[in-house]
């Protein structure tokens, strides 16, 4: 067994997992974290982002102990006690999930991507979102639920 | 997966000695995007699994006197923001931007794109074609040799059970050379490439192809070097006749398969149009900066 503690969503929290361990396992098992979703295991789907140290990475080829000091931000700590994330809310507004199972995945990628290049064009958007699946919806509630994220957060809209 | 022991050693000599102690029960864990899906469906699972993630010399990415130093275990994220590499190698930038998604794209690094040497690996092509060295450290110390010489079969390096990859140098008279990577997949993300290639060449006294390198990737068991094609350009003078003429040349050298994402004759054509427009692509950038 080894010991890993990670900051999750800005919590130090510890778990004595086997060495074979995933990231997204010791979230989901060990944590009851379960907004990381377990699709495809190969890192092809994206169900499972989270992002590591800043940086999104699929929890399912990321092994627990791996991670270990770093800080892991999961969908459950991306909205405050006050607010949603705007993502989060332009996702809602516009029904941008059906089934909701790529849904933390997704929010979570285009965050990173909403962090590093506020203003993306669509294509951008597509680029930043390749490594996460959505079978319900045909994407284009995503693209524009992300435009519409990026128009409140750069002041542009209001957050009705 | 199966139960397995974890080390991170955190140098170089660690490293050895831990393989030493271990091979061949034992697997270098580098980004892990590879590797972990292998060990979720082999039953051959390593006694041991050694994380180089922790080692410093196999980051970093710097001038040296020699060349650019790349360290293994550099992500292609990393590459693909890399001030240097944007400036001098665009080409390494496309290439990075090719393989798989953000989330792996964080994850993996050159070294194990390299290491599992997989025929259509996209970072292949753009290093053979800049003439890239890699440094091996082994129980008798490190040794350097050339991509190409790393290269030996389909997931096989030249790579003894007892051996890592400490760093990628391209060298100093290639840092900024002109150079062109193209990838054919069948989606914009997260695609396989049915054919990769990247060309470079330095335009000499009177316009003409000096130092010439044509590379291509899933067209043969290893990333290769169109050898004859580059003899043809040697010398000769840029023109688009010439390009393409060296395209239909690298199509005689390949020797391409047919699987379910491809015909060999589908790949063929794709080299041959390639070829020419990896050349066009390196002649536009050298153009574009005088």
């Amino acid at each position: 067994m080894t010991d890993v503690t990670l900051t999750v969503n800005g919590k130090e929290r510890s778990a004595s997992v086997p060495p074979e361990t995933t990231l997204l396992e010791m979230l989901r098992s060990k944590l009851n974290l379960t907004g990381a979703k377990l699709g495809c295991d190969v890192g092809d789907c994206g169900a499972c982002t989270v992002l590591v140290a800043g940086k999104s990475v699929n929890a399912c080829l990321m092994l627990a102990v791996q991670a270990n000091g770093r800080d892991v931000l999961t969908i459950e700590g991306l909205a405050t006690a006050e607010a949603f994330h705007p993502l989060q809310k332009t996702f809602e507004e516009l029904a941008s999930l059906q089934c909701g199972f790529c849904g933390p995945g997704i929010i979570l990628s285009a965050k990173t991507l909403l962090d590093e290049n506020p203003d993306p064009t669509v294509q951008e958007i597509k680029d930043a979102l390749a490594g996460n699946l959505c079978r319900c919806t045909g994407y284009t509630k995503i693209l524009e639920g992300v435009v519409d994220a990026a128009r409140i957060m750069n002041g542009k809209q209001d957050a009705a | 997966m199966r139960a397995f022991d974890y080390i991170a050693p955190d140098s170089t000599e660690s490293v050895v000695a831990a393989l030493a102690a271990h091979s061949p029960n034992a697997r270098l864990l580098g980004g892990g995007t590879d590797l972990i899906v292998d060990l979720k469906h082999t039953s051959n699972t390593p006694k041991v699994l050694v994380d180089v993630s922790q080692v410093e010399d196999f980051h970093g990415i710097e001038m040296t006197d020699r060349g650019l130093r790349i360290g293994s275990m550099v992500t292609h994220t990393e590459i693909m923001k890399s001030e240097i590499i944007q400036k001098e190698l665009p080409a390494m930038v496309d290439a990075a931007h090719t393989v798989g998604a953000v989330q792996t794209r964080n994850l993996g690094t050159l070294g194990g794109n390299l290491v599992t040497c997989v025929p259509s690996m996209d970072s292949g092509p753009t290093l053979l074609a800049l003439d890239a060295l890699v440094t091996i450290a082994g129980p008798k110390g490190s040794r350097q040799i050339t991509l190409e010489e790393f290269f030996v079969g389909p997931r096989k390096t030249c790579l003894e059970p007892d051996e890592v990859l400490v760093d990628i140098i391209i060298p100093k008279e290639n840092v900024g050379k002109p150079t062109h990577f193209l990838k054919f997949g069948l989606r914009k993300g997260q695609a396989l490439a049915l054919v990769n290639a990247a060309a470079s060449f330095h335009v000499g006294d009177g316009n003409i192809f000096s130092a010439p390198r044509i590379a291509l990737g899933a067209v043969a068991p290893v990333v290769m070097r169109a050898t004859k094609a580059e003899d043809f350009l040697a010398g000769k003078e840029i023109t688009e006749a010439n390009m393409a003429e060296a395209g239909e040349i690298a199509v005689t050298e390949i020797k391409p398969i047919t699987d379910f994402r491809a015909s060999k004759e589908y790949r063929r054509e794709l080299v041959a149009v390639f070829t020419r427009r990896c050349l066009a692509g390196a002649y536009a950038l050298h153009q574009s900066r005088a």
